[in-house]
C-alpha cells in the first residue's frame, strides 16, 4: 500500500540537504463516533448470579434463531420447547449448548477435600474425547448426539438442532444451525485512501528490550518521522491507530510483592508502574500526531472481567493531557468515516481455543461472527460481568471490521455474507513477538501487515 | 548519532536531518580522511512473506543494506538512519539514544515530525473553566506536566495551594533528586492528604520530633526551648500538609507564628521554598539566622501593625517566583506578600485576633530572644 505510492521518491533523502522540506498535515477524522457504550458499566453489582445473563442471552438470540431455522429447514417445521419435546418426533430445538469437559478446571474440584487433588495446570487445550454435548433451553437440559461436532463446539453457544428424541432420552440431530451473519450496515466508507493501523501486544515492562527498537519504528513510521518523503506522506493518511490490548507485558503481572515479607518488598515498586509510564512516554509520542484509542488487554491495569473498562486517565497523566488520545473498553465498537470496527483484545477468542479444536484464530474469529456472539464462553470459563437486563455481546449488527488482537500471527480475510454484508476479519498478531502491526485500509477494505526489525548481534535479515 | 538525535538538536526538520547526515557521510568518504564511519540505513518496502504482501521497515548495517534491497520487491524508503565511530553489534544504542533524546523533549515530540496533526492540542489544564470545547480551541503551549499535576482533582482549588504543594514537594525533589514526572505524581498525593490533614489536629508533636530529626544536635536544644511555647498556639492551627511543614528552622516557625494561625503555615511553606534553595547550607543558616531573626522580628513586628492596609495593596504574587527569593532581605516582604494570599482565605475575625496575639507573643519573643542570645 505504502510502497507503490512511495517508491518513486524512495532514495530522495540519499542527497545533501535540501530546500525546506515538506511537511504533510495528517487527514483529519471525519466521522468517528464511539459505540461501545453497551460495554461501559455503570453502577456495578455483583450480586446477581450468572444463570440471568444465559436467560437474556436465549431471550435474545431465540426469535433470529427461528427464523434463520424455518428459512433453513421449511417453514412448517415444529419449534419446540424441550418440555413439550415427544420422542420420535423430527423437530426443531433452540437452546444454549453446554459442554461437559472433564479437563475443565473446576474450582470445585480444586478445593474440594476428599479427592485431595493439586490444582490442574493450565493446558493448551481442554478438550477431551469424552466430552458431551448437552442443549438446555430454560427449564430442561437433553443430552445431544449425532450430526454434531462435539469437540468444535464451545459451551454458552445459541444454536437450533434439528432432529428428534430418542427412546433413552437423548437428541439425535440431523442438523444445526447457528444465527449465521447479522443484518448488514449500510456502506459509507471514504472515497480516498484512509488507513487504520492496529497493533496489539506491545509488551511493555517485560524483561527482553528487543521488541523496544520495533516498538520505536512504529512510532516513528506513524508520527511520520521515519522514511522518505512519499512514506512519510502515506504516513499522513493513518487517520487513527486502534491498540488492542496487552499493553503491558505478561511479566508485570508477577505478584511475588504478596507472598513476600513486607520488609523485602518495601521499597520494590510493581514492575507495572515502569511500564505503565513507558507506555505513558510512548502514547504521548503517538498522540501529539495522530488520534489513538487505547484497548486493554488481558495484562492490563483494568478489570479482569469482561467487558473490561477504559484504562484510567490519571495513569497516563502526560498523555492525557491530548484530546486525540481515547481510552476505550475492551471489546470496542465504533464508526470509523462510516466504517463500523468491532473488536476484542483477544481474551474471547484465545479462550474458545482452549475449549475448542480449532486451531486458527481466524477460523475461530469467523465462527464467533457466524454464531452472531462475541464471546460464548462469557460466563463460564472467561470472567464476565453477571449481566441480566441484556447481553451487550450478541451481535445485531453485522461490523465492516472485526479484529482481535494478540494473536500469535497475522491473518486476515474478507468475508463475503448472503445479504450483502462485507466483512474483513482480522487477527492482529502479538507485536512484543511478531513486531507485526496491521495497516487496514477504508478505501477497499483490504489489510496490510507491516514489520518493523532492528539488527541483532547476529541475525541476518 | 541518529537523523532524531540529529533532528532535536540542531531543530530541523528529520528529513533534513536525514540528508545531513547522508552529506556528512559522502563527504567524509570522499575526503577519505581514515576514520572509518559505521553507518545504519533505513530500508522499507514490500516483501513477501507466507503468502501475503507484507511491508517490512528495518534498520539495518551498510554492509546488509544491499542484500535487504533486493530482498524487498519494491522499495518504499532508503535513507541514512544513523552514523557511527565504531561497528554496532546490535540496535539497542540506536534505540537508547532516540529514547534519550525523545525524552528530554517530550513535550514537543512532534515539531520535527513530516506529519502535522490539527487535532492533536493539549487540553488546558483544568484551572481554566473546564467546558468540553475548550478542547478543541487550540490553547498556547501550556506545560502538559502542570495539566498532569492538578489533573483529577476535583476540587477547584485556589491557586496558591498547589502551588504550594508544588513548592513542598520540590522540597522532596530536591531531596531526592527526581525528575518532573514525579513532582506531579507527589503534589497529587499531596493534594490529596491536604483537605483531610487540614482537619486533623494532632500534628503538633509529630512535627517538632520531625523538626528534632531534621536539625543538628547542637541546634536542638535550642530548637526546644523555641518551639515549646509554639506548641499550645500550634494546637489551634490549621494544619496545612503534614511532613513539611516541619521542615522549616523553628526559629523561623516562631517568627512565622506571630502573624497569625493560617498565615503562619502558609509562611512556613513559603519559608520552606526559601529554604529549599539554602538546604545544603542548613546549618550555617541557623547560626546566621538567629540574629538575623530577631531583626526580623521585631522588623515584622512592626511591619504587621502597620499591615492591614498594606496587606491589601500588595497584590498576591505568584509563588514559584517567591521560590528563587534567595536573602533574607526579602523574606520580610515575601510574609507580606503572602498575608493577602492568605488573609484572603481568611475572615477578618482572625486579622483581630491575630493582632491580639501578637501583643502578647511579641513580650514571649522578645524573651526568647535574649533566651537564644544568651544560652
Amino acid at each position: 500500500m505504502f510502497s507503490e505510492q512511495a517508491a518513486p521518491t524512495a532514495q530522495g533523502l540519499l542527497a545533501p540537504p535540501s530546500a525546506e522540506p515538506p511537511t504533510f498535515p495528517r487527514v483529519a477524522v471525519s466521522g468517528y463516533s464511539d459505540c461501545s457504550q453497551p460495554f461501559r458499566l455503570g453502577e456495578r453489582s455483583f450480586s446477581r448470579q450468572y444463570a440471568h445473563i444465559y436467560a437474556v442471552r436465549l431471550a435474545g438470540m431465540r426469535p433470529g434463531l427461528e427464523q434463520r431455522a424455518r428459512s433453513r429447514w421449511g417453514s412448517d417445521i415444529a419449534l419446540r420447547k424441550l418440555s413439550e419435546l415427544q420422542a420420535g418426533e423430527k423437530c426443531c430445538v433452540v437452546g444454549t449448548l453446554f459442554k461437559a469437559m472433564q479437563l475443565q478446571p473446576s474450582i470445585l474440584q480444586e478445593i474440594s477435600e476428599e479427592h485431595n487433588l493439586v490444582p490442574q495446570p493450565p493446558l493448551p487445550k481442554y478438550i477431551q474425547p469424552s466430552d458431551e454435548l448437552i442443549l438446555e433451553d430454560e427449564l430442561q437440559r437433553i443430552k445431544l448426539e449425532g450430526a454434531i461436532d462435539v469437540q468444535r463446539l464451545v459451551t454458552g453457544t445459541i444454536l437450533a438442532v434439528y432432529g428428534s428424541e430418542q427412546d433413552d432420552g437423548r437428541f439425535l440431530v440431523e442438523d444445526h444451525c447457528f444465527a449465521d451473519l447479522p443484518p448488514p450496515l449500510p456502506w459509507n466508507g471514504p472515497s480516498c485512501d484512509r488507513f487504520v493501523l492496529l497493533a496489539s501486544g506491545l509488551g511493555l515492562g517485560s524483561v527482553s528490550g528487543e521488541a523496544l527498537l520495533s516498538t520505536q519504528l512504529l512510532v516513528d513510521v506513524v508520527t511520520g518521522q521515519l522514511g522518505a518523503e512519499g512514506e512519510q506522506s502515506c504516513a499522513a493518511h493513518i487517520a487513527r491507530v486502534i491498540l488492542a490490548g496487552n499493553l503491558l507485558s505478561q511479566n508485570t503481572q508477577s505478584r511475588d510483592t504478596i507472598n513476600k515479607a513486607k520488609y523485602l518488598t518495601k521499597k520494590t515498586q510493581a514492575a507495572s508502574v515502569e511500564a505503565v509510564k513507558m507506555l505513558d512516554e510512548i502514547l504521548l509520542q503517538l498522540c501529539s500526531s495522530v488520534p489513538v484509542d487505547v484497548m486493554p488487554g488481558e495484562f492490563d491495569p483494568t478489570n479482569y472481567t469482561l467487558p473490561q473498562q477504559p484504562l484510567h486517565r490519571c495513569m497516563l497523566p502526560l498523555a492525557s493531557a491530548y484530546a486525540t488520545l481515547r481510552l476505550v473498553t475492551n471489546p470496542y465498537q465504533a464508526n470509523l468515516d462510516g466504517v463500523r470496527f468491532l473488536g476484542t483484545s483477544g481474551q474471547n477468542i484465545s479462550d474458545i481455543f482452549k475449549y475448542s479444536s480449532m486451531d486458527d484464530y481466524l477460523e475461530i474469529l469467523e465462527w464467533t461472527l457466524l454464531a452472531g456472539h462475541i464471546s460464548p464462553t462469557a460466563p463460564d470459563t472467561l470472567g464476565c460481568y453477571p449481566f441480566y437486563k441484556s447481553d451487550p455481546f450478541i451481535l445485531t449488527e453485522c461490523p465492516h471490521v472485526y479484529f482481535c488482537g494478540n494473536a500469535p500471527h497475522f491473518q486476515s480475510k474478507l468475508l463475503q455474507g448472503k445479504e450483502g454484508q462485507r466483512v474483513l476479519l482480522v487477527t492482529v498478531p502479538d507485536f512484543s513477538t511478531t513486531q507485526t502491526a496491521c495497516l487496514i485500509n477504508l478505501r477497499d477494505l483490504t489489510c496490510q501487515p507491516i514489520t518493523f526489525s532492528g539488527f541483532g548481534a547476529d541475525s541476518e535479515d | 548519532v541518529t537523523y532524531k538525535w540529529l533532528s532535536y538538536t540542531l531543530g530541523v526538520h528529520v528529513n533534513q536531518a536525514k540528508q545531513m547526515l547522508y552529506d556528512y557521510v559522502e563527504r567524509k568518504r570522499k575526503e577519505n580522511s581514515g576514520a572509518q564511519l559505521h553507518v545504519t540505513y533505513l530500508v522499507a518496502g514490500n516483501l513477501l512473506q507466507n503468502g501475503h504482501v507484507c511491508h517490512k521497515v528495518a534498520v539495518v548495517r551498510e554492509d546488509k543494506l544491499e542484500a535487504m534491497k533486493s530482498k524487498l520487491s519494491t522499495i518504499a524508503s532508503v535513507h541514512v538512519y544513523s552514523i557511527q565511530k565504531a561497528l554496532l553489534k546490535d540496535s539497542s544504542p540506536l534505540y537508547n539514544t532516540d529514547y534519550d533524546i525523545v525524552k528530554t523533549n517530550l513535550q514537543h515530540c512532534s515539531k520535527f515530525s513530516a506529519i502535522r496533526c490539527a487535532a492533536a492540542v493539549p487540553r488546558p489544564p483544568p484551572d481554566a473553566p473546564r467546558a468540553p470545547a475548550s478542547a478543541q480551541s487550540p490553547q498556547g503551549q501550556r506545560d502538559p506536566d502542570a495539566a498532569g499535576t492538578v489533573n483529577g482533582h476535583g476540587p477547584p482549588a485556589a491557586k496558591p495551594p498547589p502551588q504550594q504543594h508544588r513548592g513542598i514537594m520540590g522540597m522532596f525533589a530536591a531531596k531526592a533528586a527526581a525528575k518532573p514526572q514525579d513532582a506531579p505524581k507527589e503534589a497529587k498525593a499531596e493534594a490529596k492528604e491536604a483537605p483531610g490533614v487540614s482537619a486533623a489536629s494532632s500534628k503538633p508533636p509529630i512535627k517538632n520530633n520531625i523538626m528534632n530529626n531534621f536539625f543538628g544536635k547542637a541546634a536542638m536544644n535550642k530548637l526546644k526551648a523555641n518551639s515549646v511555647p509554639e506548641q499550645p498556639k500550634e494546637e489551634k492551627q490549621v494544619v496545612k500538609p503534614s511532613v513539611a511543614v516541619a521542615e522549616p528552622e523553628s526559629s523561623p516557625n516562631t517568627v512565622a507564628e506571630k502573624p497569625g494561625k493560617k498565615t503562619e503555615s502558609a509562611r512556613i511553606q513559603q519559608k520552606d521554598k526559601k529554604s529549599k534553595t539554602k538546604r545544603a547550607d542548613r546549618s550555617d543558616d541557623e547560626e546566621e539566622r538567629d540574629p538575623e531573626n530577631v531583626k526580623k522580628k521585631r522588623k515584622r513586628i512592626k511591619q504587621l501593625q502597620s499591615d492591614s492596609s498594606d496587606e491589601e495593596d500588595v497584590p498576591p504574587s505568584p509563588t514559584p517566583e517567591e521560590e528563587r527569593a534567595p536573602s533574607p532581605p526579602p523574606v520580610p516582604a515575601l510574609k507580606t506578600e503572602l498575608e493577602p494570599a492568605s488573609t484572603e482565605v481568611s475572615s477578618g475575625g482572625r486579622k483581630r485576633k491575630r493582632k491580639r496575639v501578637l501583643k502578647s507573643k511579641m513580650f514571649i519573643d522578645e524573651e526568647e530572644g535574649c533566651m537564644g542570645k544568651t544560652g
